[in-house]
């Protein structure tokens, strides 16, 4: 009699695991294009469209993606996650991968993005549990390039006009190549110092910069002659709807 | 004379019996096989040496429950099929790496958790087992009685 029971149950389990993963094959994934979008609260929207058949003998369960995105020394930046509880055997499940990234975060932290062209390491982990018993895992890595908004950004040398008898227009030319996934607008403001640490003069100027593409301006400001030295340095704020940057120090002279 | 010869052919049809036995089970084990392959076939393609590592499976099974059935009648009948549970157990915790089955292919890793699959499995081989020891336990016990008659 127990032989009987457990030759039955052992072609239970066989039978049940055969089919199982039988029924894999008929499990059809189709991963869209990522699409990059702004959120109304100007954090970048990274949006996978995915889409799940499962024309196999049982239901999927825990069906979950997840993605980590982390610069090239490992450190996190984004980590976001999917979960669909349960497909149904017959059914076709629409989802989307959605993640969302803030911007002034991140380059608040990692400064390097801002100005430099870099890479970041994406980690893509796919599980489910199939029959919703047998818990199946698949996971990847690859780099994909990271392009900075103000990639090579430099000021150019100064040129000087007279104004009035006791200033001078300076003029500051400004040039950069936004390389981000996004278009660039905001405003650059600037202040001058001389090698005394005195305050010369401030001023600003608005940048639309389309993505992958080159932005040449300058900067205007009116500073008192008397004032001038021949080195000092500029400290640079940068607003725009996707961060707040500043300031940044760079010397002249 | 006569009687020795009847003893022998009688063996001899018995062994025959036990062979044709023996060789029924094997191609019905090997039939079941054979269906399950169709069906982990496609999975065999994601996953390199799951051919060999069931066709081992299935050679050494069908060896060991081929002797234990022209070992039937006897004592050594049950220390086969004891033989064939532990087999099983051993065979499966080193094959499926003690539940966890990972394998890499170009840059993906796959893993898939077999801890509960392997769980049922040990548990109706134990069953088996303990079934064997028992069964040989009984063997010797009526052969004991037997002798005192």
């Amino acid at each position: 009699m127990i032989g009987i029971a457990t030759t039955f149950f052992w072609i239970f389990l066989i039978a049940f695991a055969a089919s199982a993963f039988y029924s894999i094959k008929d499990l059809q994934f189709d991963f869209g294009d990522p699409q990059v979008s702004v959120t109304p609260e100007n954090k970048l929207l990274l949006s996978m469209p995915i889409t799940i058949t499962n024309v196999g003998y049982y239901n999927i369960g825990f069906f979950n993606v997840t993605t980590e995105i982390s610069d090239e020394e490992g450190f996190t930046i984004i980590r976001g996650s999917t979960l669909v509880p349960i497909i149904k055997k017959g059914d076709t499940v629409i989802t989307a991968h959605n993640m969302t990234i803030d911007v002034n975060d991140l380059l608040q932290n990692h400064q390097n993005f801002l100005f430099n062209d870099t890479e970041v390491r994406i980690n893509e982990m796919i599980g489910m549990r199939i029959a919703e018993v047998i818990p199946v895992q698949a996971s990847t890595n690859f780099s994909e390039p990271w392009g900075a908004p103000l990639y090579n950004f430099a000021l150019g040398e100064i040129e000087y006009s007279a104004y009035n008898l006791t200033h001078l227009r300076a003029i500051v030319p400004l040039s950069f190549e936004n390389h981000a996934l996004f278009d660039l607008t905001g405003n650059i403001q600037m202040r001058m110092y001389n090698s005394t640490d005195s305050l010369l003069g401030e001023g600003q100027t608005t940048i639309d910069a389309a993505q992958n593409s080159p932005y040449n301006g300058y900067i205007e400001l009116y500073v008192p002659s008397a004032g001038i030295t021949a080195n000092g340095r500029f400290e640079v704020d940068f607003i725009t709807p996707f961060f707040n940057i500043g300031p940044l120090v760079i010397p002249y002279g | 004379m006569a009687e020795t010869e009847d003893g022998f052919k009688k063996n001899l049809r018995k062994f025959w019996y036990k062979a044709l036995k023996a060789t029924i089970k094997g191609i019905l084990f090997y039939i079941f096989y054979f269906v399950l392959w169709s069906f982990l076939a496609p999975v065999a393609d994601v996953i390199p040496g799951l051919q060999l590592m069931i066709e081992t499976f299935v050679i050494i099974y069908i060896i060991l429950m081929i002797i234990g059935e022209l070992a039937s009648g006897t004592i050594f009948q049950y220390f086969f099929n004891g033989a064939k549970a532990l087999f099983v157990i051993c065979y499966l915790i080193l094959s499926l790496n003690g539940g966890i089955f990972g394998v890499t292919f170009q840059n993906i890793s796959l893993s898939i958790d077999l801890r509960l699959f392997l769980t049922i499995a040990i548990l109706l081989s134990l069953l088996g087992f303990a079934k064997s020891v028992l069964q040989a336990v009984n063997y010797l016990n009526e052969r004991t009685e037997y002798t005192r008659f």
